[in-house]
């Protein structure tokens, strides 16, 4: 092994001096505890390429970053050597408008994008949580995504073109810069959601969606979560186009109405339906339909959300947090017909566990997303709550077809139970990817499905 | 060598059945071609499973065996990617043909590999659901071959591929094994492998359930034909439509010899002086429907437009579309044979792609035909020859090549919805570099490490120089099987 001394050396001689952290001042880069050697900020493809090569010839564990929002997502990385950070690859390759085609390296922020994008009234289509830090690489490579996929899908869907490099150094490029591609396989999909474990995304080329020049939202308030769903139900067998429908427990909506203004009644769900349009009068029409299956369904009350209120809304939605207190958050995927039941289960949990919960469901997506806090002061006792909290959940929504997965939690909740919980008779197959890409385990060795 | 055979036709026959098996020369006939005709390759034996569990007992032998084996579906691909192998098993997927289930409230549904599409949005429609990639070949091609291929069809600007739609797989390896990825729910743990398999074109392994996403039909669907004097005026009213924000479920473009062949085909009622015209369509919501005709005629006009019709009602719609779906098949009434081309472009380089395409064909001294998703910029020039003129199939060919070309020049991808397959494997590395191909390499090794499963098919083989295309790809066949 090198020393640090030496490390910092030859690293420098790859990046730049400026641009290797190591020693104490790498401490906040720590993963799950682990604080890397040192962490390297290369500025372009090549110097990522020779950043890999050298901690291949190494040995070394490299951990990608791009602004760290989701570095508690994942098991315990085995090794932390290497912190590798994009957020110097963060310019615009091309745009072509008239295409509705966009390249970025990785490390560019997704809300610098945007602004670019917005300029000629186009977006990338992803509403992620943390949009306003995060990077497109971090986007892609934790397949994060946010209540637009109803419309728009989400990364597989939106990623034309990408290009990575691998633990050995070597960049390889996926798909066209086309939006229809079916030269040669789908690597696109590959690398989308692998979180970096076979190799590190580097540029993405993303088709483009027009901003729709009108969006509102109905913000609907229900005694019960199975008649919220139930309106739910209406409105996708409808023919409404909504491009979020938003189911929230009582909890949540208090919380995130209170920040968007109207005031939330005590103990209601909340179900928000967000209709975006290039002409205003489309939008009007749809949220009259929707105000009116809502009322059907049994909830005489709700919101018009316009403007900064429709705006604030969803950004509260997205970037949803409890207060005080130990955190954690769980995200399962069910079958549609199984979000009501599943809310129940976690409200269920979180009373005996007595434990803070707010809900905020994709419900036109199966996709519910359990925010749980406890007092600080017993984290074992809170630990332990969202052990037994991952394990029942986790149990129903495999169940409802799906799966649950530890979004962020302290490290002593990993260690008691599984992050991902992929069934033991699919991981033979599932490791097989990283044994072709990475027989090495250079990359993110441990964080990803059954530690590979 | 024919004691194995007979042994290993024995040991099927066990598996499938009398009714299920394949031998005589003159039944496999039928197998030796897929829809690309200029390929010919006859199997050993052919075997048509009726279950998951044939499938699995098949491949198990063919593993055991070491013997090359493909699946096929409807065999409608353009490619060559259903070719059978010399020597080898055909599995025929055709009698796996049954839609499993349809989940209304979970807007999903799982078919068989060998249901066609079409039929899916049939059995959906009474409930006002449907399926939404659509190629033309829909009312034969399987879901199967599909996912295989990534099907697109005119619906893709707005709704999206194959892949788009698929959710979740049960899929044999070729060893044998029986492995599911994904399913009805989203973001399934791991590695998205139903993603990396659609699009694999029969090469990772063979599909026996597939499920998919089913949506609700739209409230109102609104379809314009546009009329114009030049292909660039056609070309900059597609631009000019999705500039405005409007996502249309489908922009087509037919040039005049299409229009030629569609009108003696199945009069259609294009008027047969056009340049070009452009069928547009949009849906939705009745409202947004409704403002979006007016912002796609203004596009028109400011565009030249000669004449805009709009469909009246569901006859006159169907009817605009009548032509567009007929147009290959109506290519017969203008040319005994030809060779059509699926290169994707940048939309922008439109116009002077068309005008190279021109080009060519007065250099070539072949007509073509163009009728294509214009609104994703995914060509379909027609070379139209025949080959009882002694050479012409050669020009075709070359011809078509150098239409790839520079459609990769300018940005551009080898194919958008019919596959590399046999045909366009030597035009890889115009895209991708070695490094890339690699990468690719590896992903096969994790689903086939052997190679037995649909081989020679995607990665280009002959060294630089040697001539692509079918004719040097048959060339190169015939070398294999002794023929020359």
């Amino acid at each position: 092994m090198l020393s640090e001394a030496a490390l910092s050396q030859r690293l420098s001689d790859l990046v730049g001096r400026e641009h290797v952290v190591a020693g104490l001042e790498a401490s906040p880069y720590a993963v799950d505890g682990k604080a890397p050697l040192a962490v390297v900020l290369p500025g372009s493809v090549e110097e990522v390429s020779a950043t890999l090569a050298f901690a291949s010839a190494e040995g070394l564990k490299v951990i990608p970053w791009g602004s760290g929002t989701k570095m508690a997502f994942g098991g315990i990385p085995e090794r932390v050597d290497l912190v590798l950070v994009l957020s110097r690859l963060n310019r615009g390759v091309d745009h072509e408008p008239a295409d509705m085609t966009a390249t970025f390296q990785a490390g560019t922020l997704l809300k610098e994008a945007q602004a670019v994008l917005g300029r000629n009234g186009q977006f990338i289509a992803l509403d992620p949580p943390y949009a306003d830090r995060a990077t497109l690489g971090g986007i892609l490579a934790t397949n994060s995504s946010g209540p637009r996929r109803l419309r728009y899908g989400a990364s597989r869907d939106l990623v034309i073109a990408i290009r990575v490099v691998h633990a050995n150094g070597i960049a390889t490029k996926g798909g066209a810069k086309v939006v229809k591609n079916v030269t040669g396989y789908d690597m696109n999909k590959l690398y989308i959601g692998s979180l970096g474990t076979l190799a590190i995304i580097v540029e993405a080329t993303f088709r483009l969606h027009p901003l729709p020049a009108v969006e509102k939202s109905y913000l609907a308030a229900f005694e019960s979560v199975d008649v919220a769903r139930k309106a739910v139900a209406r409105i996708l067998d409808s023919p409404l186009v909504p491009f979020a429908v938003e189911l929230l427990n009582p909890e949540a909506s208090h919380r995130v109405a209170e920040q968007a203004g109207p005031p939330w009644p005590k103990g209601r769900y909340g179900l928000a339906i967000a209709i975006g349009s290039v002409r205003p009068e489309a939008v009007d029409a749809q949220l009259e339909t929707v105000r009116r299956l809502c009322r059907e369904a049994g909830s005489p009350e709700g919101h018009l959300l316009d403007g900064q209120a429709h705006e604030t809304f969803w950004l509260a939605t997205r970037d949803f947090a409890l207060g005080d207190g130990l955190q954690a958050v769980l995200k399962a995927s069910v079958l549609l017909t199984k979000v009501a039941e599943a809310i129940r289960l976690g409200e269920e949990i979180a009373a005996k566990q007595c434990l803070a919960l707010g809900v905020v469901s994709e419900a036109g997506s199966g996709i519910i997303r359990f925010y749980l806090a406890g007092d600080a002061a017993s984290p074992e006792r809170f630990q332990q709550a969202v052990a037994e909290a991952v394990s029942r959940l986790r149990a129903f929504a495999q169940e409802a077809e799906g799966s649950l997965v530890i979004l962020k939690a302290p490290i002593e909740v990993k260690t008691r139970v599984d992050v991902w919980g992929l069934p033991a008779k699919a991981l033979p197959f599932m490791q097989r990817p990283k044994l072709e890409f990475d027989p090495q385990r250079i990359l993110n060795p441990g964080r990803f499905v059954g530690g590979t | 060598m024919m004691e194995a055979k007979e042994r290993i036709a024995k040991e099927l026959l066990g598996i499938v059945g009398e009714d299920g098996l394949v031998v005589d020369p003159g039944e496999l006939r039928v197998y030796e071609t897929d829809g690309l005709t200029v390929f010919k390759a006859m199997p050993e034996i052919v075997v048509l499973p009726r279950s998951a569990e044939q499938v699995a007992a098949v491949v198990k032998v063919c593993h055991r065996e070491k013997i090359p084996f493909v699946a096929r579906g409807a065999g409608t691909g353009l490619s060559g990617g259903a070719l059978p192998v010399e020597g080898g098993v055909l599995i025929g997927m055709n009698r796996m043909n049954q839609i499993l289930e349809i989940d209304y409230e979970n807007q999903r549904a799982v078919v068989e590999p060998g249901m066609v599409n079409v039929w899916l949005t049939n059995a959906l429609a009474p409930q006002g659901y449907y399926y939404s990639p659509d190629p033309a070949s829909q009312t034969a091609c399987s879901i199967g071959g599909n996912v295989a291929e990534n099907s697109g069809g005119p619906r893709t600007p707005k709704y999206g591929v194959t892949t788009n739609h698929v959710l979740g797989l049960e899929v044999v390896l070729p060893n044998g094994e029986t492995i599911k990825f994904g399913g009805k729910t989203l973001d399934p743990l791991g590695y998205d492998l139903t993603g990396v398999f659609v699009g694999s074109e029969g090469t990772f392994g063979i599909a026996t359930k597939v499920t998919v996403r089913i949506m609700r039909k739209p409230e109102a669907v609104k379809t314009l034909m546009g009329v114009f004097d030049s292909i660039e005026d056609a070309s900059n009213a597609v631009s000019g439509i999705v500039a405005r924000g409007i996502i249309p479920v489908a922009i087509e473009m037919m040039d005049n010899n299409a229009i030629q062949a569609v009108e003696k085909g199945v009069a259609a009622g294009y008027p047969t002086d056009a340049v070009a015209v452009l069928l547009a369509e949009v849906d939705g919501p009745k409202d947004e429907v409704e403002a979006l005709v007016d912002p796609i005629i203004e596009v028109f006009k400011e565009n030249h437009v000669g004449e805009v019709r709009i469909a009246k009602d569901e006859d006159e719609r169907l009817l605009l579309w009548k032509g567009r779906k007929a147009a290959f098949a109506a290519m017969g009434q203008i040319s005994p044979e030809y060779y059509v081309q699926d290169s994707v472009i940048p939309r922008t380089k439109l116009p002077a792609i068309m005008k190279y395409i021109g080009e060519l064909s007065e250099k070539y001294g072949l007509r073509v035909a163009n009728v294509f998703h214009a609104g994703d910029g995914n060509l379909h020039p027609l070379v139209l020859y025949d080959s009882r003129n002694e050479g012409e199939l050669q020009k075709a060919e070359q011809m078509g090549a150098e239409i790839i070309k520079a459609c990769v020049d300018v940005g551009g991808s080898l194919t958008g919805e019919h596959g590399i397959g046999l045909e366009k494997r030597d035009f890889m590395p115009l895209m991708y570099n070695d490094d890339d191909l690699e990468a690719m390499r590896k992903v096969k090794k994790i689903f086939d490490p052997e190679g037995r499963l649909n081989p020679g098919k995607i990665f280009p083989t002959s060294k630089p120089g040697v001539q692509v295309g079918p004719a040097g790809q048959r060339e190169m066949l015939d070398k294999v099987h002794g023929r020359t």
